[in-house]
């Protein structure tokens, strides 16, 4: 039974690809949109764009059909390439998270952010400084008074976590050890057994240790307090300047017409405007939503892309 | 204990649908099936299933994968003990002692006694995962970075103890496994090592590893040397089955010794189910008070190592479940399976995704019980699918794998690597070098190097991080006492055999 699912959906795939290919027509859009997402089924790419997919048809926003198509492997790279590879064709539209900006920063693919076309930021993921509610560092002022030299926790080298920590180091003017893990769980898993004496982390896995009361989170990433967490206060407000959240957004191919542009566009920001979109996604999700338009996300990018390369160059992560 | 039934029962709410029923019913004759076919092994089994799991919920794909896996200790016997051809190499045992029974005109009392012990050494078995894995959870998650390298690192240094005929080759394969490991990106540096092409910044994919290694590796090998079983047409009624009074008798004992021996040794990091059994075996024949029996159809030598291969089954997943340490390989494959459904296997599994993982006991549970009922009231239909499925046994195994590693990507760059690993793991049948190693070097490795590098940040650069923990401590020590142990028998065996000579 599952095998015949797994033919229909190999089948339906090459049907896709091969429609991809027809030359296109004057109207936009001329046939399906395509979603493409750059991990697997279940991945957080996927489940952003099928929940927009969903919206969308529900609200009528698309005139044409929507297709959720996975295109995993290479940390994006795979998606990108894909994506390029149907430059100037509007019936695109790829997830872009961190890994938009690192996967070219870091290796070797040829394509960078500037070959795609920014259509919209619909969100941010805060970063927190979150510490084991058991041990010695209470606030903020604890930490910069420490006299050695702390660990931190957070996920792989030059992730957003690792670039806070960085940030931090520097606005407290004292050395911390960045200690790498694999993933959300590792991080909580040695904050809670105090392996670690605080750590940098994306909000979702944290959130209901400090509902619960076994962590406390110090400080938040983002410009201003956000609702989830009303009484963290953010590092700005406590006199260090760091702004840096994870983004969640999307991009069309190169080199797309103008008309073409503002479909998107029109259809992604009413999505967004949505009660279900706020239900469904934005709430269940812990994300902060900030929604910013092409030129803005443009800009963005090419704030967040220098943030990256230099963090990365001084990581010696790229040479 | 209470909230261990409480959550338990929740498990079995999930898992007590239609669908998941007949979900789990499938998974174990199909398990049954691979099981009996020679060839084809529990890793086999659970690798050509895994990309079957990718749409469903996770609760009902690792049910499918346990109870596959659990089938395949159920099926080997029955081959082993019809035509003395083992389905697997955790039923070479039961081929000594069951093959000798069918002989004498006792198959089905054979079949009946392996089937019974089997469900026994199962149960036991589930029953010390169900209140021993909340137990190890809650202590697990104090355990940092240097015990879990500590724990590798026993894991890996018992390949080699417990490699078979020849270390070297077990070496060799462990080497190439770390090698292997070693492609896509680093998290801990952050940058990405051998990407010859994009595909390959997130390393080489596991399940197309596997499904290459145990799917078309085992084809290409069987080409070679066409088996055919020839199963006759074994007729065995109901009553055959049951064992009499005096039989039950003679099988309790060694069927409960084999259960606490296969779990604890199914606990052991790479021990398991093979192992177990020739452990079980060698116990009953010593306790035996008429060895001369053995090999010519002792019911101990039989109940004890079914018992003790089912119950390996269970013990191996204690380790996976609340540490995230594979104990074998089928585990190992395992694993690969929960970090695919993306589940984040460690100390915080428990805590975090306890719903699936009581959802996947409950469905073992479940599996157990079908899997004890289908072994004695179809014993002629497995016979029946044995002589359809082994005339296209290769096309059914390849279609399987290629549609396997094509779904993983949707693309067909995984259907080459499986090809690779298909030729890799030919040569490899062909030459005698054992797979069980690879494998557990291809997951064992890239987390005992992370571990290890995050020991040492932690400890800013002082090795003592390892010695000054208690629980490090106890595992370095207890290493020490394991290799010098293995070497003193070793000399002491020369030595004897230098003796006798």
């Amino acid at each position: 039974m599952t095998f015949v699912k797994l033919m229909k959906g190999a089948l339906a795939g090459a049907v896709a690809l091969s429609f991809a290919g027809v030359a296109q027509a004057d109207d936009f859009p001329s046939r399906g949109i395509e979603f493409v997402a750059g991990y697997g089924p279940g991945g957080g790419h996927d489940t952003m764009l099928r929940a927009m997919a969903k919206i969308i048809q529900n609200n009528e926003l698309s005139s044409v059909p929507i297709n959720v198509v996975n295109k995993p492997g290479g940390s994006s790279a795979v998606a990108l390439g894909y994506l390029n590879s149907h430059k100037g064709d509007g019936h695109f539209l790829m997830s872009a998270t961190s890994s938009f900006l690192t996967t070219p920063l870091t290796s070797n693919i040829g394509l960078d952010y500037t070959n795609f076309t920014p259509i919209a930021r619909l969100g941010i993921d805060p970063e927190l400084l979150v510490v084991n509610a058991s041990g010695s560092y209470k606030t903020l002022d604890d930490i910069a008074k420490a006299d050695k030299v702390l660990n931190v926790g957070g996920s792989g080298t030059g992730s957003i976590e690792n670039i806070v920590t960085i940030k931090l180091a520097e606005a407290l003017g004292k050395k911390l050890n960045y200690i790498p893990f694999q993933g959300d769980g590792e991080v909580t898993a040695a904050l809670l057994s105090n392996q670690i004496d605080f750590a940098i982390t994306n909000t979702g896995p944290v959130g209901d240790f400090i509902k619960t009361g076994r962590f406390s989170a110090l400080a938040i990433s983002t410009e201003k307090r956000v609702d989830l967490f009303p009484d963290v206060p953010t590092f700005i407000e406590q006199g260090y300047n760091i702004n840096l959240s994870l983004f969640r957004g999307v991009v069309a191919a190169g080199d797309i017409g103008d008309e073409e542009k503002a479909y998107l566009l029109k259809m992604v920001k009413d999505m967004s405007e949505t009660k279900e979109w706020q239900e469904n996604y934005i709430q269940p999700n812990s994300v902060v939503p900030d929604f910013l338009g092409p030129d803005e996300f443009a800009e963005y990018l090419k704030g967040m892309n220098d943030v990256y390369k230099t963090s990365l160059t001084n990581l010696g992560i790229i040479k | 204990m209470l909230d261990t039934l409480a959550s338990l029962s929740g498990g079995f709410e999930t898992v007590l649908t239609f669908h998941n029923i007949v979900l789990i019913f499938l998974a174990g004759i199909i398990g049954t099936v691979i099981g009996a076919l020679p060839g084809l092994g529990p890793s086999a089994g659970i690798a050509l299933m895994l990309p079957l799991t990718f749409g469903m919920p996770h609760a009902s794909g690792l049910c499918l994968l346990t109870g596959v896996y659990m089938g395949t200790m159920y099926g080997g016997r029955i081959t082993s003990i019809l035509i003395n051809t083992p389905g697997d190499a955790p039923a070479i045992i039961t081929a000594l002692e069951g093959y000798p029974m069918m002989r004498q005109g006792k198959g089905g009392l054979a079949l009946g006694i392996s089937a019974i012990s089997s469900f026994v050494g199962g149960f036991f078995g589930l029953a010390v995962l169900v209140f021993f894995a909340p137990i190890v959870a809650e202590y697990a998650i104090f355990l940092g970075p240097p015990e879990y390298f500590m724990l590798m690192l026993v894991g890996l240094s018992t390949i080699v103890l417990l490699a078979g005929d020849d270390v070297f080759k077990a070496l060799i394969v462990t080497c190439f496994g770390f090698l292997v490991s070693t492609f896509g990106s680093d998290y801990i540096s952050g940058h990405i090592r051998f990407a010859f092409v994009p595909e390959l910044i997130e390393g080489i994919d596991f399940v197309a590893i596997i499904i290459g290694l145990y799917g078309l590796g085992e084809v290409f090998y069987n080409l070679e040397r066409k088996i055919v079983l020839n199963l006759g047409k074994p007729n065995f009624r109901f009553s055959d089955y049951i064992p009499g009074k005096e039989d039950l008798k003679q099988a309790s004992g060694p069927t409960v010794r084999g259960s606490v021996l296969g779990t604890f040794i199914g606990i052991l990091p790479g021990a398991g189910a093979t192992i177990a059994t020739f452990l079980a075996y060698a116990l009953e024949r010593k306790l035996s008070k008429n060895p001369e029996n053995f090999g010519k159809g002792a019911i101990a030598g039989l109940a004890s190592p079914e018992a003790s291969n089912n119950a390996a089954v269970p013990g191996s997943l204690i380790p996976l479940i609340t540490l995230g340490i594979p104990g074998s390989g089928g585990t190992a494959i395992m694993l690969g399976a929960l970090i695919m459904f993306g589940l984040q296997p460690g100390p915080l599994l428990m805590i975090q995704s306890g719903d699936v993982v009581w959802a996947m006991i409950a469905g073992l549970i479940l599996a157990n019980f079908f899997l004890l009922a289908s072994n004695v009231l179809l014993i002629p239909l497995f016979v029946n699918m044995l002589r359809l499925v082994q005339k296209h046994l290769p096309s059914i195994v390849v279609g399987l794998c290629i549609v396997g590693a094509f779904s993983l990507n949707y693309g067909t760059f995984n259907i080459w690597i499986a090809l690779i690993f298909g030729v890799i793991g030919y040569l490899m049948r062909k030459n005698d070098y054992p797979t069980g190693p690879f494998i557990l070097a291809v997951v064992l490795a890239p987390l005992a190097e992370n571990y290890f590098r995050q020991s040492i940040m932690l400890a800013q650069g002082s090795w003592s991080i390892f010695i000054n923990r208690p629980v490090s401590l106890t595992l370095v020590v207890f290493m020490v006492l394991v290799v010098c142990a293995s070497i003193i028998s070793k000399q002491l065996l020369r030595r004897r055999r230098v003796g006798t000579e």
